[in-house]
């Protein structure tokens, strides 16, 4: 084949430019480190990739929802803690009324006092709130369960609604404790304490009405408890397929650093040595030689 | 008798066909680099001897040479090479136009980004999660609807390049029929000129080394038949006469004749609404008048259209009315998938939003609204309600069947899932996965556009070299040709300085006896 001057300077640059064309892709690559930059550099990869993405935002927001979760319980629990503790004080007060047998006024007095400041206290914990959220208003976040208007626990359907979050596709946590007829119990004794105050009735009776009060609180705390186990779990199994999502997209479409610098250098090589035989080639002619 | 001066004449002739040769030789160093050029090459041929051929002839023992002469001035080419580069360069025109225009969506739709409609719809449904959760949340509630905001932006932004993109495609139809235009006027000239040249016995090389360059040009746009038709009068054996130029189609044996002789057709584009300007909906092109006359032989559909070619690929892209009266085509194909996409989702969506409640214990008003008049979304038309952009307590993100809930998030929680639910609209597919198969799809179209683009110009290029190898100047050789034709120059003149000293004896030196 007869070989001339304008094929081999057009090879020339052919080859110039097809090999920077390789090296900008293999610059892209490592700039942004993903394999793929637009969909027909490989669809596979692209539509997979799109996929893989959500997961991770999804699990990412299902993270964020788990927060949520357990802000709510920790609160729950914190506040049905201090109902706990209203109850062990109350039981301490009626006990030691119970012992001393007869009571002075003053010490009713005491009692009576001190008794007003817990009922109070109570009603504080019913409307606990977190946030913009009273925690124990089922899906009525922005009321209080305790009215102090009317002086009553709101008992509408929607109060003691239960309020769940997505914690994964399709699996839901509840996050409210359904306490409405507790509190209102809790309130009612302390109206009836008032009452046994007032006659100077023996508190004798209370006390086992305060033990089951007791048993309450801690069945429900053992139910949050137990719902926050769960969120623990959960926690961990989105931990995981955070780790699992973000590895597969990782393998999907991030660069291979490694790989991808040796391409680079290689395909540095042949660009040099592509400069550098052209160089020699283009370089001599007969008319070099002639005088 | 011989004359006394014939071998002056006879170095002469030798001279002066040495020198054409050199001339010729530095014609083709000269079009070295200039594109199209083929090199040229002077056939010598001996004269005829002496005494000539008759009943004058005078009889004498030998034949004697009388010297060289210029016969012919010969283009170097291969014709079927020729042919050959033009098919392929169809092919190329065909792939490389539908690359340009797919890696042109891609960049319109952005996909796989940070930024794109993908990403935005991922951020909706994140915004509603959290509107689920804290349902009572103003914040929320405000993020929700400017997400919501962002995915109908996403969606009109997208259409819009692309729709821009077509426009420019359009326009680039029309552009390409001009050049077209302008291409079969330049051939029809040029083989005017020839026709004019060729019967005084001359070869107008140049001439032909244009009509090639045009050749190949036109059919990088059109897949394109040639023939030749001889010159009359005293038209050289190897002149090449006038082309005449068929365009190839689908159907059997049909055949458009757009140049004969300096006959030229002239190309139009149809569009289906002659009231419309060009870009609209296309239909094919006509090319009417020069050989053509019949008009019904000058009509070109689409689905006559050889997949090849420049034009052909434009079309594809930009789109056409089908036979069956259907827009088709890759632009207008991805603009009725997310106009699909859009409309789909926006109604599942509303259908959700209008069955909760919203802060107030208000049934949810549509979430996405239709501009007035029409009767369904698109992509280009999406938009979200202004009186929940107002006011984002609109957005019903309870399931309350009474009364307001405040803290009831169900509804935001439905929302969400209308990304992941089948919808029968979309096929069965979420939109979700009709989004990314309708990217995987242009992937895949585009893969393919880049790597026929890649093989038909590997092919294009070995046959470039070819013709190349064929047609082109070496320098090396021109030098040598330089030396020989030199050289030869250079002994004819010696022989012209023998033959004078020759002369020279006779006229100076002889008849002197005695003196």
């Amino acid at each position: 084949m007869r070989v001339t001057q304008s094929m081999l300077s057009q090879n020339m640059l052919r080859n110039l430019s097809s090999s920077y064309n390789n090296m900008g892709k293999l610059q892209e690559q490592l700039n942004t480190g993903k394999k793929v930059n637009r969909p027909s550099d490989d669809p596979v990869v692209v539509m997979k990739g799109m996929g893989y993405g959500m997961q991770v935002n999804k699990v990412e927001q299902y993270q964020k929802n788990m927060g949520e979760v357990n802000n709510w319980l920790d609160s729950s629990d914190d506040a049905l803690d201090g109902v706990g503790q209203v109850l062990h004080r109350m039981k301490e007060l009626a006990t030691n009324a119970a012992n001393t047998g007869t009571m002075g006024e003053n010490e009713r007095k005491a009692i009576e006092t001190e008794m007003n400041q817990l009922r109070e206290h109570v009603r504080d914990l019913a409307n606990t709130k977190v946030g913009d959220k009273h925690i124990f208003s089922g899906n009525m976040t922005d009321q209080p369960l305790f009215n102090k208007d009317t002086g009553k626990f709101e008992d509408g359907k929607s109060f003691s609604a239960n309020v769940e979050i997505e914690v994964f596709d399709g699996i839901n946590l509840r996050v409210s404790t359904d306490v409405n007829k507790m509190f209102k119990e809790i309130d009612d004794m302390f109206g009836e304490v008032e009452g046994m105050i007032a006659t100077g009735e023996g508190f004798s009776g209370l006390i086992t009405s305060i033990d089951s009060k007791l048993d309450t609180v801690l069945s429900k705390r053992a139910d949050i408890g137990a719902r926050s186990n769960r969120a623990e779990l959960m926690k961990n199994r989105l931990e995981m397929q955070e780790g699992a999502a973000k590895k597969q997209r990782s393998q999907n479409e991030d660069v291979n650093f490694e790989k991808t610098i040796t391409d680079l250098i290689t395909a540095e090589s042949i660009h040099r040595a592509t400069l550098s035989v052209g160089a020699r080639i283009m370089q001599p002619s007969l008319m070099d030689f002639l005088r | 008798m011989r004359s006394t001066f014939m071998g002056l004449e006879t170095s002469k002739r030798g001279l002066y066909t040495q020198q054409s040769a050199l001339y010729t030789t530095g014609h083709n160093i000269g079009n070295v680099n200039t594109p199209g050029y083929t090199r040229q090459r002077v056939n010598m041929q001996a004269t005829s001897g002496f005494p000539g051929i008759g009943i004058n002839a005078g009889t004498m023992p030998g034949f004697l040479g009388t010297g060289v002469e210029t016969g012919s001035i010969q283009r170097i080419r291969d014709s079927f090479v020729d042919h050959q580069f033009r098919s392929e360069s169809t092919k190329l025109g065909y792939w490389e136009s539908r690359t340009n225009a797919i890696a042109q969506m891609e960049d319109a739709i952005g996909e796989p980004s940070e930024y794109g409609l993908q990403q935005s719809m991922s951020d909706f449904w994140q915004s509603l999660q959290t509107l689920a959760s804290s349902p009572e949340n103003g914040g929320a509630r405000a993020v929700v609807v400017e997400r919501g905001v962002a995915v109908a932006d996403s969606f009109n932004y997208i259409y819009k390049s692309i729709s821009e993109v077509k426009g420019n495609l359009g326009d680039e139809i029309d552009f390409s029929a001009k050049d077209i235009n302008s291409l079969l006027t330049q051939i029809g000239e040029l083989n005017k000129q020839i026709a004019n040249v060729e019967p005084n016995g001359y070869l107008p090389n140049d001439l032909y080394d244009a009509r090639d360059g045009l050749l190949d040009q036109l059919s990088s746009y059109l897949p394109i038949e040639t023939s030749y038709e001889k010159s009359g009068g005293r038209a050289s054996a190897i002149a090449e006469g006038t082309v005449t130029i068929k365009i190839k189609t689908n159907v059997p044996g049909k055949t458009i004749t757009v140049v004969e002789k300096d006959q030229v057709a002239e190309l139009t584009v149809d569009g289906n609404d002659p009231n419309q300007p060009f870009p609209n909906l296309m239909t094919g092109f006509t090319f009417t008048g020069g050989p053509i006359q019949n008009p019904a032989d000058g009509k070109l559909s689409v689905n006559e259209m050889v997949k090849s070619g420049e034009l052909k690929s434009l079309v594809d892209s930009y789109g056409y009315i089908d036979s069956d009266g259907k827009e088709k085509g890759l632009y207008p194909e991805m603009m009725t998938k997310l106009d699909k996409m859009a409309n789909e989702f926006a109604k599942a969506f509303n259908a959700v939003h209008e069955e909760g409640t919203d802060l107030a214990g208000v049934k949810g008003e549509p979430f996405f609204v239709l501009p007035a008049g029409a009767t369904e979304f698109s992509a280009s038309n999406i938009a979200v309600n202004d009186a929940i952009r107002k006011d984002p307590n609109k957005l019903a993100a309870s399931d309350a069947k009474t009364g307001a809930e405040v803290g009831n998030g169900q509804n935001a929680k439905k929302l969400g899932d209308v990304f992941f639910a089948k919808l029968p609209g979309l096929d069965g597919s979420s939109v979700q996965s009709y989004y990314a198969q309708t990217i995987g799809q242009l992937g895949v179209e585009g893969q393919q556009a880049l790597n026929m683009t890649e093989s038909s110009g590997v092919l294009l290029l070995a046959v470039s070299n070819r013709r190349a190898s064929i047609s082109s100047v070496s320098l090396d050789e021109e030098m040598t040709d330089m030396i020989r034709f030199q050289q030869a120059y250079n002994a004819s003149a010696r022989m012209i300085t023998v033959m004078d000293e020759t002369l020279d004896k006779i006229i100076n030196g002889m008849g002197t006896v005695g003196r």
